[in-house]
Order: structure tokens, then sequence, then C-alpha cells
């Protein structure tokens, strides 16, 4: 956080912006909302005393949202899902903070080149270690998801790289995982659909108006069990614990001195 | 009485909401006009103590809403979120001294590597640990209130599994069956709420609870001007005083205007879930109907109102 707000500084003085904007950018504070790297958000006022976001001083999560539609688009059809009212289910578009998206489709992948054509693609399905996508994708180069049976193109669509692919072959938007990852997953998405699996903030009432978190906003796709610990939710840091009990020296302060039977 | 006409036209709003405080009744038992009184009484007093706008809200329970919890326990990472959302939404106090930190949601961790299989034949008598599961010394799956108090550098740890607790809401609670005063009592959309105005802090209600759900202020809270939540319910989250008992109430002065409580949005994993259980298609009913549930301590025919559940 500190070193983002470091480089964001050293970007404002190079460009030569004056010095209240320098102020300005000082004090900045970028929260993450459920998963580190996934959705950040930036600390400020929506109405005077009224943030959009506090955020925890220890772990720098986001603890509790001014107003949970900040930001946020209509979530775009979903099947099975007639009984939302349109504009009630939305989420927040990914798609503006994947930084090398708008390139993916444009620069290299823009599927007219005759290397990219599905024809020459690699017959055995193993991507080739291209140095450019390594360092643009650390996570691509280990693809844990699905143990080695699953490749890129089998998310990501053959022609439109900034696409994701359904059942059929046709593009998905990124900002609508969950068509994809349903396609596997039909149990846990049946339990998203229904409120059961995954998040959702705003109103509680079934008809009421909520943002939806989805897929990629708490799992990693590339990496979704976490290596070898083999588990949907990467570790993060916790908040600090409560206070101790009046005369407990420390938490271990009874496996120290026993307990009285 | 004169004096009393003296002090409510008084300048100063805490020496004047004071005095009329005295002769506030049980909330419960008050007239609509009574109770629009008490609260701006209480708006005027907040505002000039916190420095800012304070509303005091005092929306009623609306019909054909019970309100109902569901956590999932396979989830649950022992992250803590819920417990700091819950203090920066309610404005309990976050003092440094002794008794002056309330935090109502407790994460309870307990040890999967108790009953691990390099430790279960550490029993008494030896050899047959498997049999009685650990020794009288360190019996397997005892947790001690120290464990509590985890602090690793990331969760959720190997051997651990974790269980939030908090106010469970029961449809019979123990609490308000003490309550001498009866000031904490069951609204009719289902939360147990306290007037912390006719609280006389004799904390019955906190040797009844099963589920170690209620908090006293033995101190002054604590509660800085910039981190006080202005959107308050009297029956809710408004700044509490010194010897009264204070506890989870679902986020009244949210859930009232329709909004999630602060836990269940904050939770990253998503395992809280909030709805209306007379809605057969609010989460918390998907639930019953889909998931294996339970309740806590049920065999106390409490009642919660709080289920736990897992896929």
């Amino acid at each position: 956080m500190k070193k983002l707000a470091f480089h964001t500084m050293i970007l404002a003085f190079c460009c030569g912006m004056i010095s209240s904007a320098f102020a300005q950018q000082q004090q900045e504070i970028t929260c993450f909302e459920s998963r580190k790297g996934a959705s950040e958000v930036v600390k400020r006022d929506l109405q005077p005393g009224w943030p959009n976001v506090k955020c925890s001083p220890k772990t720098g999560a986001v603890l509790w949202w001014g107003d949970p539609f900040d930001g946020t688009v209509p979530m775009g059809d979903m099947p099975l899902l007639g009984n939302v009212a349109p504009g009630k289910a939305v989420v927040k578009p990914r798609s503006e903070k994947l930084a090398i998206l708008p390139m993916c489709a444009t620069a290299c992948h823009n599927g007219v080149g005759p290397a990219f054509n599905p024809p020459t693609l690699p017959k055995d399905k193993k991507p080739k270690p291209i140095p450019t996508m390594v360092g643009l994708l650390p996570d691509a180069q280990n693809l844990q998801h699905g143990r080695g049976r699953i490749w890129c193109l089998d998310c990501h669509h053959t022609t439109q790289r900034n696409k994701l692919v359904d059942n059929f072959g046709d593009p998905v938007s990124i900002d609508q995982p969950q068509l994809l990852c349903g396609k596997c997953h039909g149990d846990k998405m049946r339990d998203w659909r229904d409120g059961i699996h995954g998040k959702r903030i705003g109103e509680w009432a079934s008809t009421g108006k909520k943002r939806w978190f989805t897929c990629t906003e708490c799992h990693n796709p590339h990496n979704v069990q976490d290596g070898a610990r083999n588990r949907g939710f990467v570790q993060i840091a916790p908040e600090s614990p409560p206070q101790l009990p009046k005369g407990m020296k420390d938490a271990k302060y009874e496996r120290v001195h026993g307990i009285a039977h | 009485m004169g004096a009393a006409a003296l002090m409510t036209m008084s300048d100063d709003a805490k020496a004047a909401t004071e005095w009329a405080e005295h002769f506030q009744g049980n909330y419960r038992l008050m007239t609509p006009e009574e109770k629009a009184e008490a609260r701006t009484r209480l708006e005027r007093r907040y505002s000039a103590e916190y420095g800012k706008k304070v509303t005091v809200d005092g929306t009623e329970a609306q019909p054909g809403v019970l309100m109902g919890y569901a956590l999932n326990v396979r989830k649950c990472i022992g992250c803590r979120r819920c417990v700091k959302a819950c203090v920066e939404e309610n404005n309990q106090s976050r003092g440094k001294n002794p008794g002056e930190r309330i935090e109502w949601i407790q994460v309870l961790r307990m040890e999967r590597g108790e009953f691990a299989t390099d430790k279960m034949n550490h029993g008494y008598p030896e050899g047959l640990g498997i049999q009685v599961g650990g020794n009288a010394y360190t019996p397997a799956g005892q947790v001690l209130e120290g464990q509590y108090r985890y602090e690793p550098e990331a969760v959720p740890e190997k051997d651990a599994t974790y269980m939030p607790i908090a106010c469970m809401q029961c449809e019979k609670p123990p609490c308000v069956k003490v309550c001498p005063v009866r000031t904490t009592y069951r609204e009719a959309d289902g939360p147990v709420v306290i007037d912390y105005n006719w609280c006389i802090g004799c904390r019955m209600c906190m040797s009844a609870c099963p589920y170690w759900a209620r908090r006293i202020n033995l101190t002054n809270p604590v509660l800085p001007k910039e981190e006080m939540n202005p959107v308050t319910h009297y029956l809710g989250n408004r700044p509490r005083m010194r010897g009264v008992v204070e506890k989870c109430h679902w986020c009244l002065q949210r859930t009232r205007k329709g909004r999630y409580p602060a836990c269940v949005e904050v939770c990253p994993v998503g395992a809280r879930k909030f709805g209306n259980l007379l809605d057969p298609e609010s989460e918390v009913s998907l639930i019953l109907a889909r998931k294996n549930v339970f309740r806590l301590k049920a065999e106390l025919n409490t009642f919660p109102k709080f289920f736990y559940f897992y896929d």
C-alpha cells in the first residue's frame, strides 16, 4: 500500500504537478475488498464526514462500505435469474482494473496473425513459455487450476483474448466469469445464484438491490486451490485479537500454568 | 419542577438531556410521542458531544419480517474482519485499558491437531489414549481461553477451524427471562434489543446467556469523535454510557432500513448470510431448505435464529 502511494507520489512529482495536488496524493489510502490484488479501492469522502470505505489500519482490508453500490454497473444477463428485477443485481467491473486487458486483443492476440489462428495451436495443448507472457502473467506459467487437465483456451477465447469463452465457444465478458466457471462448477454456481455461496452487499431483502461479488473477485482463477494448500481462499493476515481477560498475561498463559480441575 | 424547567432550558445539551432522561420511562411502554421526544433529546446530546450531526432512528419492526442469520462454519477462515467491522459500525468502546475494548463477536478457534493420529495415544492410562481422548491433564478437544487470542501471520492456520459466536437472537431468550427491569426484550421482527437508558447494569443477563454474547461497559466508553458512526438507532448502535450491558442486535439501524448487517457485508469468504425467515426466497430460507444446519446448544431450548451450516 505504502509502496503504491510512493510510486504515485513520484509520478505526480515527475509530471510537475502543483504542491497542493502533491499533498492530496500523499494522503491517498488504498484498501482491498476481498482478495488482495483483485479489487482495490481508494478511500475518499462521499459526503463530508462520510467515507466510501473504512479500512483496517492493521491489514488494509475494507471493513465498512459507506455506499455499497459505489462504482458498480448492472450485472448483465444470467441464466435462470429471471426473478431478479433489472438493475437489482450490480457488479463492480474488473476489466478497468486489469491493466493489460485492453492490449490483449490488439497487441498480440488479435486473432488475425497466422501464428495465432486455431489451426496452428499446439496439438498437445501445452502452453509454450513465451517470455513476454511469463513476465506479464506469472500465474500463467505454472497453471494450477485443473491440475494440468485444462489449458489457457479452455477458459480464454481463441481469437478474442480479452474475453472468456462459454459452452458454445462464444465470447463472454471478463466481468461475467460466472458464465464460464459455472460450466464445470455447476453446484457452486447454483448456490452463488441463490446467495448461499459467495458474497453480496447491499439490501438484504430477496428483492433488494445487491452488489454481487463475481467468482474472480474472491478466487484467483489461475490458482484457485492456492497450490498445495488446496483451499479455495488464500491465506490472509488476521485482525488483532480481543483484549485478554484481566489477570491473563498472554495467550499462552493457561498452557504454561495449567487449568484448575 | 421549577429546577427541572431551568435545567431543560439549559444551553448545555448534556445537562438538559440528562435531567429529562431521569424521568424517561421504559422505551417499550412509551407512547410514540414520548419515543420521538426521547430520540430528539438524544440526537441533540450526541450531536453536541461528538461534534457532528447524529441521527437517532426509531424505525419499528415491519410486519411479515422475521430476521434470521446463517453462518457457514466450513468457510470461516478466522480473519476477525467481522469483529472489527462490528466495532466500526456499532460504536463500541475502543480504549486501551482493561475493560475498555468491547467486541461483540468472538471467533473461537478449535484445534484439529488435538485429534491427530500422533496425539491420539497420549492418553491416560498409558496406551489407551485413543479410547479416552487425550489424558486428564491435556484432554483432547479441550479449548483453552487463550486459544481465542490467536495471532498467526496468516489465517486459516493448517490445524485449526474457526467458529464465530455472537448473540444468537433466541426466540426464547434466557437473558430476557432474567432481566429484573425488563429493559431487554425481543422485538417483533426477531432481534433481542436493550433500552440502554433503562438498564441498571446488574449483569443478570450476562450470566444467563449461554452464548457469552453480552458485554458490560465497566468504564466510561472510549469512542473518538472522528470514529463515531453518526447513523444510529435508539435500540441499536447509539453510544452507550457507563454501567450498561450491550450486545449484537443485527445492526438494527441498518437492517430496519433494508441494508445487510456490517458483519455480513465484510466477510471476505461470504460465510455470513442474512435474510427474512418468512420469505421462502431469502438466502437464509434457502439454506435451511438445502444445507446441513444446526443451532448452537440446541438442547437448551433457546431456539436461536442464528443457524450454523456447512455444504
